[in-house]
């Protein structure tokens, strides 16, 4: 469990003064609220003797100014030591998200998008109680409790040690607590998740249950999953309802013996009326750092399985700046691009995306792709990028394994249209100059006008500052794909790639795209993925894939005149006003 | 998984309307109130009781002080204020009265009476003891000695100083009483105790069933009513977001139960109470404890509105982060091939530290709120022990009166503190009940206002009359559509990406309705018939075949009820039943989430299973085989046809084999009819489904290996 703690040591380090002072003004506050009941004790037996009223004034002012002292006190201790542990929350929240970054992309294939965020979020957050509460209420307890028992052991030994003897009842009963309450919260959520799921399937079967008129059925269902949350919360509070009862009995039960042994004692002149008060004022203080006592080890060992997670993302391995098993040179890629028998395949997948896929596109031309739905275009683009990597020797730009340049230098060479046009809640121009803010303005006009995207600029309520997304405005989805265009295409890069990017685009608009772009891009490389014949024509080579094998392969002109699947789509669109794939249909 | 995404309309502040809906739910659960609020009453009771019990003792037993008064004056109108018992001891021609009972007389009766010798403050410690036989040794010596204790009728009489002074020895066996005494309020202590432990057990226990009861029942209003909404409607709902409402926004109303209506009133009757035993134990000094309040009532109000922005801050922030963060998840590869890693992290760390900014906002307040109260809880405490020890110097309060008020004070403050946190639970619940009950309020089903019904048996004639048909607005997706499908026919619909084919389907079981023109089933229009009796004599198959967690067989009677046998009859009709054997577990099989253990076609398989365990009289195949390989498409061609067996077909978009051997085909381009007739008449006419014909069937029934 220690080990895990380790990551945190850097943090710690840094923030040691901040601990040490916390820490110091912890133990002053202590210090001091244990002074209170003796200013109390004072100014009862004074008040019990008759003394001055003038003495009870001294003792409520300097009552009152330790009560200052204590506030400020506490002020500062949250002040240094919650600073502190926020402080590390959020530099390990920012290292977290940092290497995130760099993982390959493999590693949120194999994670859902909701454990990572619990990684930042709520993994974060019982870290933050192990570097804050938990430190807090370690001292506090071990601090207040040795003080308290020492101070009240002194001033009545015998009447202290019956007094406490329920006391260690409740760091046991915490234990014991946490076990069984443990084991019910772990059902309660699991009957919690049970319940969600059921929710959750219904809501996304619902025509099914619609069509078959389930919704009885279904809300029977539901109703025992409800059911079952009910009674395995209402288990919970069986035993979290009695734990702080039952706390409070034992303290109260320590009073009860207090009084009974102290008040047999004042009885017998052996304690002073006021010593009892006070001893019933400690008493009162000793039973949180008991419980603290407990609830540190909740914390730290919370935080630890937290850390775990948080450490199996920093241990990740990032991807690597040159591929494994390539030769890696500085250098930026340049020239025509080949695959040399290319084959893919994903793990857990029956059947291999890409299948020997071999092509060569000389400097300065286009390749124009076509395939059906789950056919490899999208993988064989992304080996180009090694968003998924490749095996040695297949991909070549320049002649030189993809593997050989650093990736930074492989990426930026290259202008991607991904498929699903991801765009971020940012403007438009953030959106568009993505790569880099810096870029001239002619560059982002330039792009805008290729991509066609000037003419929407109206529609825009703030211009190209107009902010997309989530709660901004929603863009059709070829406004997405135009501006996700200009996001490639403001990079004047060496190689343009896009991936079906303009499925949902109005032809003419296509047209007009594609007539700006290959204007735009004279002597450059170029890739289009498209099912539009209109587009693929104007490709210098066009290559057919086929359950990522590549079944056809050469000029536009030629693969129309000859049978195979270019020539059936090019028949199939000359004859429809309407595209058969692509389009906004339901 | 939380919403990450719905921070931001999260703080709310009290919201009357949602209160009183939210105690609507706990109507039913009248009973388990009024026990909760017996168990509370009882507990806050026992609570308050508990310092006066120590009190008491302290008083009664400890802290022994009597006063005299001549007896013959008792007549005295000075006296007429002090309550002396009829069976108060009297010795030597006084009565004796607890000095703390003094506090009733004034200063200026106190001082007279004394002059006139009617009044004795002593203070005496007093008990009764017949004969110097019963005294310890070392007090029968000291008796009549100056300053020392007297034996007069029958009562020991001792200056309280004389007898603070004995040995313990001698202490313990001349005050055997007084520790009777104390016993006696140990027992009563305990018990008092016992009742505390159980009622706040009890109390836990019912207002946690209450929270739990209205939730469910909140669910399952909410579940009923979303699982009841159009498809319209639903599909606008991402499903994450209702299943969120579902869950965790009606969690936050069990919140609001549990921790802040309890709280909210053990708190009040907590501080009500310690309020009034003050002013009860000594109105003067309960007064002054009060008059140390507005400071403090101050600071509430303050840090109240302090602890809001904080919190309002802290919540967007964490909405900016959260969102940032999901979003540079999903679009990890976009930031990968634009090379934006670092400048990603840059940006974040800016996000990040406004929210450190933020929480540490929120930690000042909280900081700086709760010593605060701390603080003015230590000052109240030091004035009332100043103006205290003045009372009690002139007799006018007791010492355990004052030790109790100590008590009652901090018992008073301590729900002051976290009181922020309190409103902080509050504002969320307001949230939550706000979008629970919006969802709630929403009603968007189709409307079922069943006006006739359906002959038995169901024929299966289908009508459609002049149907027009948008999703929204002037976007018309089937244009002046009629057309009628006799019991028993198959007819096909085909036609591009577009023209409407799907809406069809859709329409005829009113997931749907047309806006203009009538749809009838067997003559009767369908917006007449009830809703589920349309719907079970329709069932569509889908080409996305869902299938809920569970076993294959419960896939196939989806609750219906059915035996083993008839389960298994359907799907041995359409030609399930084999592969359902081989599966590990037979018809007991669980089917995981999503079913990734089935291949598509024998998913396919399952929902013909299904359909025919279900027996509907018309069947609308929804391009249900229209993407599958060939090698399924013969594995699914058996159950098909058992599945279209003496029922009216619908088959929409589908492959080649299908629609040739259709009785009829109707061609729709932009939601028209434009063609209609038998394969070969539609083949030699040359029109729209000759061309669809040649280019997508033709080509797949020659690619076909």
């Amino acid at each position: 469990m220690l080990k895990e703690f380790k990551t945190l040591v850097p943090y710690l380090r840094r923030y040691r003064w901040r601990y040490a002072l916390g820490l110091l003004c912890l133990v002053a506050v202590d210090a001091a609220q244990l002074l209170l009941p003796q200013y109390l004790r004072r100014a009862v037996d004074s008040i019990a003797a008759g003394g001055p009223v003038r003495a009870i004034v001294m003792i409520g002012l300097s009552m009152a100014l330790t009560a200052g002292a204590i506030a400020s006190g506490r002020f500062l201790w949250r002040f240094f030591i919650h600073g502190a542990s926020r402080r590390i929350e959020t530099a390990l929240r920012d290292r977290l998200f940092a290497r995130l970054m760099t993982l390959p992309t493999s590693y949120f294939h194999g994670n859902s998008a909701g454990d990572i965020m619990a990684r930042a979020t709520n993994d974060m957050q019982a870290i933050r109680m192990a570097t804050g509460m938990a430190f807090v209420a370690f001292v506090d307890g071990a601090f207040m409790s040795v003080a308290i028992l020492a101070v009240m052991f002194v001033q009545n030994p015998g009447t202290t040690l019956l007094t406490i003897a329920p006391l260690p009842l409740i760091t046991v009963l915490i234990v014991a607590f946490g076990r069984i309450v443990g084991k019910r919260f772990k059902r309660v959520q699991e009957l919690y998740s049970e319940m969600s799921s059921v929710a959750q399937e219904t809501l996304q079967g619902i025509r099914v249950v619609q069509s078959f008129v389930k919704e009885d059925e279904f809300a029977r269902r539901f109703s025992v999953a409800n059911d079952g949350y009910k009674k395995a919360s209402m288990g919970l509070v069986k035993v979290n309802g009695l734990f702080f009862p039952l706390i409070s009995f034992l303290a109260g039960l320590t009073t009860l013996v207090l009084v009974v042994a102290g008040g047999a004692a004042v009885i017998e002149n052996r304690m002073t009326p006021g010593s009892l008060a006070a001893m019933l004022a400690y008493l009162e203080m000793l039973i949180w750092p008991m419980l603290g006592a407990g609830f540190t080890v909740n914390m730290i060992q919370r935080g630890a399985a937290s850390l775990k997670r948080v450490n199996e993302v920093l241990d990740t391995e990032a991807e690597p700046r040159f591929a494994q098993g390539a030769a890696g040179a500085e250098a930026r890629p340049e020239g025509g691009v080949s695959f040399r028998g290319l084959s893919l395949s994903y793990p857990g997948a029956r059947a291999p995306a890409l299948d020997g896929i071999t092509i060569d596109l000389p400097a300065g031309k286009t390749l124009g792709v076509l395939g059906k739905v789950g056919s490899g275009k999208s993988s064989l683009c992304k080996t180009l990028a090694r968003i998924v990597e490749p095996p040695r020797g297949a991909v070549l730009w320049g002649g030189v394994d993809v593997g050989s340049y650093p990736l930074e230098e492989l990426r930026s060479a290259i202008g991607f249209v991904p498929q699903d046009s991801f765009l971020f809640s940012a403007s438009i121009r953030e959106n568009v100059l993505f790569s880099d803010p810096d870029l001239p303005e002619e560059r982002f006009e330039r792009a805008v006008a290729i991509s066609a995207l000037d003419r929407d600029k109206r529609l825009f309520s703030h211009g190209w500052d107009t902010v997309v997304g989530e709660r901004g405005l929603t863009l059709s989805g070829g406004q997405k794909q135009r501006v996700a265009i200009a996001r490639a295409v403001v990079r004047d890069p060496e190689l343009l790639v896009l991936d079906d990017a303009l499925s949902a685009v109005d032809t003419e608009t296509e047209e007009s795209i594609i007539e700006a772009l290959i204007a735009d891009r004279a002597g450059k490389t170029t890739i289009i993925v498209s099912n539009r014949v209109s587009t693929l024509r104007r490709a210098d080579i066009v290559a057919v894939l086929d359950s990522g094998r590549l079944s056809q392969l050469g000029a536009p002109a030629s693969l129309a005149a000859a049978d195979g699947f270019y020539a059936e789509i090019a028949a199939l669109q000359a004859l429809s006003a309407e595209p058969v794939t692509g389009g906004e249909g339901r | 998984m939380p919403d990450f995404f719905d921070a931001d309309d999260i703080v709310k502040s009290y919201d009357g309307t949602i209160v009183r809906r939210i105690f609507s739910y706990v109507k039913p659960y009248r009973r388990l109130l009024a026990v909760a609020t017996l168990t509370l009453a009882l507990s806050t009771a026992g609570e308050l009781v508990l310092p006066v019990l120590v009190q008491r003792t302290v008083d009664d037993a400890l802290v022994v002080s009597w006063a005299s008064v001549a007896a013959d004056s008792l007549a005295d109108p000075r006296l007429a204020g002090l309550d002396i018992p009829g069976d108060a001891p009297r010795a030597g021609g006084r009565a004796f009265v607890r000095e703390s009972g003094l506090a009733s007389l004034t200063q200026p009766d106190k001082r007279s009476l004394e002059a006139d010798g009617i009044l004795d403050p002593g203070p005496y410690y007093l008990c009764a003891k017949g004969s110097p036989g019963d005294l310890p040794e070392a007090v029968a010596r000291d008796l009549g000695a100056d300053g020392g204790p007297r034996l007069v009728d029958g009562w020991l009489i001792a200056p309280s100083a004389y007898a603070r002074a004995l040995s313990p020895g001698d202490a313990k066996s001349l005050r055997a009483a007084d520790r009777l005494v104390v016993a006696g309020y140990g027992w009563a202590l305990l018990a008092v105790l016992v009742v505390v432990l159980l009622s706040t057990f009890g109390q836990a226990w019912t207002t946690s069933l209450i929270g739990q009861n209205v939730m469910k029942d909140l669910r399952m209003d909410l579940f009923r009513r979303t699982s009841g909404q159009s498809l319209a409607f639903l599909s606008k709902q991402p499903v994450g977001r209702l299943v969120t409402r579902l869950t965790g926004d009606v969690e936050t109303i069990n919140e609001f139960f549990t921790s802040v209506v309890v709280s909210f009133i053990k708190d009040a009757s907590v501080m009500a109470g310690a309020l009034v035993v003050l002013l009860a134990m000594s109105p003067r000094l309960g007064l002054i404890a009060i008059a140390t309040l507005p400071p403090v009532l101050a600071a509430t109000g303050v840090s109240r509105r302090k602890a809001r922005d904080a919190f309002r801050r802290q919540r967007t922030w964490l909405s900016k982060v959260n969102a940032f963060l999901a979003e540079h998840i999903a679009g990890i590869a976009v930031v990968k091939l634009f090379g934006r890693e670092r400048a990603s992290a840059d940006e974040f760390a800016a996000r990040d530290a406004e929210l450190m900014r933020a929480n540490l906002g929120e930690m000042y307040v909280f900081a700086v709120f709760r010593p605060l109260i701390e603080f003015f809880s230590s000052v109240s405490v030091a004035i009332v022990l100043w103006f205290g020890a003045g009372l009690h110097g002139k007799g006018l309060i007791s010492l355990g009166a004052l030790i109790a008020f100590v008590n009652l004070i901090r018992m008073f403050y301590s729900p002051l503190q976290d009181i922020s946190e309190k409103y902080t639970i509050l504002q969320s619940a307001m949230a939550g009940g706000e979008r629970v009950f919006k969802l709630l309020d929403a009603d968007e089903r189709v409307p079922d206002e069943p006006r006739s019904s359906l002959s038995r048996p169901v024929k299966g004639r289908i009508e459609f009359d002049r149907v027009w048909f948008a999703y929204k607005g002037d976007d018309w997706v089937i244009r002046d559509l009629s057309f009628a499908v006799e019991p028993g026919e198959t007819v096909a619909i085909v036609g591009y990406t577009g023209a409407g084919k799907s809406t069809v389907g859709s329409l005829l079981a009113r997931l749907w309705d047309p806006q203009r023109g009538e749809i009838r089933l067997d003559g009767v229009p369908i917006r007449e018939l009830p809703l589920s009796e349309l719907r079970s004599s329709i069932r569509p198959v889908m080409q996305d075949v869902f299938l809920f967690s569970g076993t294959v067989a419960g896939n196939i009677d989806l609750g219906l009820g059915l035996g083993r046998p008839e389960v298994e009859r359907a799907a041995k009709a359409v030609m399930a039943h084999g592969f359902i054997e081989s599966l590990d577990g037979g018809y007991d099989a669980p089917l995981g989430e999503g079913a990734a253990t089935l291949s598509s076609g024998q998913r396919q398989l399952l929902s013909f299973a299904r359909v025919v365990a279900h027996d509907p009289a018309i069947v609308v195949l929804d391009e249900a085989t229209s993407s599958v390989d060939t090698e399924t498409e013969r594995l699914l061609q058996g159950g098909l046809s058992a599945l279209m067996r003496g029922r009216t077909t619908v088959a929409i978009a589908h492959r080649l084999s299908t629609i040739r051997h259709a009785d009829r085909i109707l061609v729709l381009a932009d939601g028209r009819l434009v063609e209609t007739g038998d394969h070969d008449s539609l083949i030699a006419e040359g029109g729209i489904y000759y061309n669809l014909y040649r280019l997508q069937y033709q080509g797949e029934a020659t690619t076909a290996p």
